[in-house]
């Protein structure tokens, strides 16, 4: 019996050399110069660069108003396509996920080429509206997977107690469907800082991202800072997976 | 017995994996830069005229800076590539290029009975280690860079100015080239017109890195445009204008040609000026990068790129305009529709009333307000720190303060969740 | 009146997301070179795209087949890796069990760009030369971690002693693995298997880092760089709308017959 477990060892080594050793490459040339030498210039670099600082900071400005406009307006769709009451049929769910599968890109500049149309100036309103339009679905599907396997009865049971809805639902369904929340905030945020081509479609390369930086940066051939910038998102993307450590068992919860 | 079998597979794969280079020509070039027929005529060419067999591996590329970086750093074995003026510059400093050998045999060389005499004279401009261009590099295309703008909305009188673009009266209809060189070459000719009108500077002076008080100057003018700019177009800005999304757009040569001619055919009017402060052109050209493994082929590469049916071929694919003097090349883009003008300086003394189309050919008068742009080695990077300085730096007081306050939200949030747990935590174990 | 309100959000929510979709197929029956202006019917665009004769652009169904090659690759290779991987996962205990599911879970945490750049980064060092195979190897990367996630439940809803059974009973392990182990891992495989084929249908940026220079374009790319040309090559709207109606039928054809094996499983 035991010795099936060494049927993962193919799968071991790959994800060593294709996982592990690129994420390691990464570190490692963020911490040389051109030359190959030991450096922390390109940190130091990063960290003293208006620009780069700045692109940092309305990326992360962009992420979060991305992602609470994506749990406003998402939950309650969620709640509603979860509610036995207002829909009936799994085919709704299915209509929120399909435009997924048409290339995103080519969906972005049908959305910018909308609002150029419509006579809207493309800008920071525009992207945020794209970016929502994107990512809505990957906060959708994680909180309607959580809400629609959810015991409906501890809500009941809240009222029948003599709770109001209103504060059932709050202190009831909402604490139960948080680990939903964190998947589908998991799937928007990183995934938002990190764009690059979405926002220059949206905005006529007026804002960029913080992943535009990293892909100028790598196309310019300067592949020590653009492994740095990499290092920095790597770092957050770290501290962000330990926040969602206590939930871990349920990561799994979303995607389709 | 096994250590035969090993020698063996080791011959194998040697013989495997050194492919006879002599036989393949690796060019490298930009992306939707060629008329792509004239690739498979090449080879058959190349074999007509020395007895051997080539095979082209064409592969492209979009950033002058890719290309560079492929060969400087990753030793890519390309025969033949074409990059930018500044760029052949960086080459020849760094000791990156071959000297070109244009012996020929009973082959014409097309190269030099061919050569605009304008071209041959900004080459030798070019500089790089005490090495002339000429010698290493032969101009491929060539251009302007100008104000595009749309005739229904904008004066000629307004075009004539790089001012144009920080006119506010185009607030979100303006388009500049996301292209930190140019913009700062056409721009620094702006703020120092003073200067260069009562020549205590010239043109060719400005082209090289001066100082760092003029690339502030620059940035300033620049942050004045930068609430009026529709968009950085890397190559949409023309698709913008045809749209008429764009008035005014700050652009190259090419795309103005293209522009005029797609929006012709909706019925609106673009036109192409060249400022009267001064203005830039630009050449690409073909090099053999020290790397090359087949220098033969790559030179004649170089002459069959210069033939002057070949040329007028790839001009009308790409819209570019040849470095080519060619006779032939000169009445292929002759149309009386247009108006004489003096391009004795580009083809031959004679001709001083050519019927050509003045956005692919400036006239005399206008190509003698011109310069080129030059490498700025070191000094490279305070350009394009310059540039995203002007482009990004979109952050503002309020998007400090969002962050600030989401960050605290969460924290007393994540402070308040624990401590309610640990209440119930300890009220269950006092029951 | 609850209700309706509640529909009427659900409504208005799917009628924005569907505004661009509808707006590309739309548009994909006039002849105009620019998105958005109307040019007078005409089905010229989808002639020139079923007969392949562009309005200059053929590079288009080039990129369409090597995205379909490359993702039919990708597909096969991470459903083969990854259900060998998940029954070894499943057979391990502890600490091993949990680095190795959580070097698994950092590729699908990881930002594209990560994986994209670190891959690069990967393929410089080595000197490996771009092209299919860098792209291919990098869709694996970030393709078999979903396998393995849809393989493992499978796993652990079997009956392990199935297996043994089967051999005790005389079976091979060839045998065991094929007509007993497979077919109670099929579903899983089938819905990795499409997982991973679409997650490398709809990449952009991965492929953007890991192809190279010799000119290979998937649909994403080659979107990409038309769109940074300005004007996105016609064909590219009727091509759009034929993607989006043969995905259309696929799911109505899945719903259905769930719809009808559901029906089955209640009767029964």
């Amino acid at each position: 019996m035991s010795k099936r477990s060494n049927w993962s060892i193919p799968y071991v080594i790959f994800l060593v050399f294709f996982v592990v050793l690129p994420l390691i490459l990464v570190m490692v040339y963020a911490f040389q110069d051109a030359q190959g030498k030991f450096t922390l210039g390109n940190l130091a670099k990063f960290f003293t660069d208006r620009d780069a600082l700045s692109t940092f900071a309305v990326s992360i400005e962009v992420a979060l108003e991305n992602t609470g406009l994506c749990i406003l307006l998402g939950y309650p769709a969620a709640w509603i396509l979860a509610n036995k009451q207002y829909n009936k049929s799994a085919v709704t769910i299915v209509l929120f996920i399909m435009p997924m599968w048409i290339n995103a890109l080519m969906r972005t500049l049908a959305t910018a080429q909308l609002f150029t149309m419509l006579g809207v100036t493309l800008g920071k309103g525009t992207l945020l509206f794209g970016m929502v339009y994107d990512y809505l679905p990957f906060m959708i599907y994680p909180i309607y997977n959580v809400l629609s396997k959810m015991d409906k009865s501890y809500a009941e049971a809240a009222v029948d107690l003599g709770a109001t809805p209103w504060r059932a639902f709050w202190k009831v369904t909402v604490p139960l469907s948080m680990p939903g929340v964190t998947s589908g905030i998991l799937m928007v945020f990183m995934p938002t800082v990190s764009t690059f081509a979405i926002s220059e479609f949206l905005t006529n390369n007026k804002i960029k991202l913080f992943g535009t930086i990293i892909q100028e940066n790598i196309n310019s051939s300067m592949w020590n800072y653009g492994a740095a910038l990499a290092f920095v998102m790597l770092i957050i993307i770290g501290i962000t997976t330990l926040f969602d450590k206590d939930k871990d068992e349920e990561v799994e919860g979303g995607l389709i | 017995m096994k250590r035969i079998l090993i020698s063996l597979a080791a011959v194998a794969l040697l013989a495997g994996c050194s492919e006879d280079r002599s036989q393949i020509l690796k060019v490298y070039n930009w992306s939707d830069y060629i008329d792509e027929t004239a690739i498979e005529e090449f080879e058959q060419w190349y074999a007509e005229q020395t007895g051997e067999k080539v095979k082209v591996i064409y592969q492209t590329f979009d950033i002058n800076e890719t290309m560079l970086s492929k060969i400087e750093k990753g030793h890519e074995d390309y025969d033949v590539v074409c990059p930018s003026d500044y760029i052949i510059e960086r080459m020849l400093q760094n000791d990156l290029l071959l000297p070109l050998n244009r012996d020929f045999g009973s082959t014409p060389n097309y190269i030099d009975d061919n050569l605009s005499p304008y071209i041959r004279a900004c080459f030798d401009k070019m500089e790089g280690n005490g090495k002339n261009a000429n010698d290493y590099a032969v101009g491929y295309m060539w251009g302007t860079t100008g104000i595009l703008y749309n005739a229904k909305y904008v004066t000629d009188e307004e075009a004539s100015t790089w001012d144009v673009i920080r006119n506010p009266k185009f607030a979100d209809r303006i388009f500049i080239k996301d292209s930190a060189r140019d913009v700062y070459s056409q721009i620094i000719m702006k703020v120092k017109e003073r200067e260069l009108a009562d020549s205590t500077v010239t043109m060719d002076q400005l082209m090289n890195y001066t100082s760092d008080a003029d690339i502030t100057a620059v940035e300033d003018y620049m942050k004045q445009v930068k609430p009026l700019v529709a968009g950085w177009e890397a190559d949409f800005g023309k698709d913008q204008m045809v749209q008429e999304l764009g008035y005014v757009n700050l652009t190259w040569s090419g795309d103005g040609v293209w522009a005029i001619d797609e929006a012709a055919e909706l019925g609106v009017e673009l036109r192409y000026a060249l400022p009267k402060e001064g203005f830039t052109v630009w050449f690409d050209g073909w090099v053999i990068p020290k790397y090359a493994q087949n220098t033969k082929a790559a030179n004649y590469w170089i002459n069959f790129m210069s033939r002057p049916d070949i040329v007028i071929r790839n001009v009308e694919e790409t819209g570019y305009v040849s470095v080519s003097g060619a006779e032939e090349v000169r009445d292929a883009f002759t149309d009386e529709e247009y108006d004489p003008i003096d391009l004795s300086y580009f083809f031959t003394p004679a001709d001083t009333a050519v019927c050509a189309n003045p956005v692919l050919y400036p006239a005399k008068e206008d190509i003698e307000r011109s310069t080129q742009e030059h490498d700025w080695g070191e000094n490279t990077a305070k350009l394009i720190e310059m540039w995203s300085r002007v482009k990004g730096d979109n952050a503002n007081a309020f998007t400090y303060i969002f962050i600030g306050l989401v960050v605290l939200a969460l924290a007393a949030f994540a402070f308040y969740a624990r401590a309610s747990k640990n209440r119930r935590k300890k009220s269950r174990r006092r029951k | 009146m609850k209700k309706f309100f509640a529909k009427l959000y659900i409504w208005v929510l799917l009628v924005i997301l569907y505004a661009p979709l509808v707006f590309i197929a739309v548009f994909s029956f006039t002849e105009s070179k620019v998105l958005g202006s109307w040019e007078g019917f005409s089905p010229n665009l989808y002639r020139n795209l079923l007969t392949g004769q562009m309005q200059g652009n053929a590079s288009l169904l080039a990129a369409v087949k090597n995205t379909l090659l490359i993702a039919v690759i990708a597909a096969a290779v991470s459903t083969l890796l990854g259900t060998v991987a998940a029954i070894g996962i499943h057979n391990m205990k502890g600490r091993a069990k949990k680095t190795v599911s959580f070097l698994n879970n950092i590729p699908m945490i990881n930002p594209d760009i990560i994986t994209g750049v670190s891959l690069f980064l990967l393929f410089v060092f080595l000197h490996f030369s771009q092209g299919y195979t860098t792209v291919i190897l990098a869709h694996i990367t970030f393709c078999t971690p979903y396998v393995v996630l849809s393989v493992l439940p499978k796993l652990q809803q079997m009956n392990p002693n199935i297996y043994e059974a089967a051999l005790d009973l005389g079976a091979t392990p060839a045998q065991a693995l094929r007509k007993v182990l497979i077919p109670q891992l099929k579903p899983g495989m089938v819905s990795g298997f499409i997982l991973a084929f679409t997650m490398s249908l709809d990449d952009f940026a991965v492929t953007f880092f890991t192809r190279g220079t010799i000119g290979l374009d998937t649909l994403s790319t080659y979107i990409y760089t038309d769109a940074r040309k300005g004007g996105l090559t016609p064909e590219l709207r009727p091509l759009m709308t034929l993607i989006f109606l043969v995905i259309l039928i696929l799911l109505i054809i899945i719903n259905v017959r769930q719809d009808r094996l559901q029906k089955q499983n209640e009767n029964r």
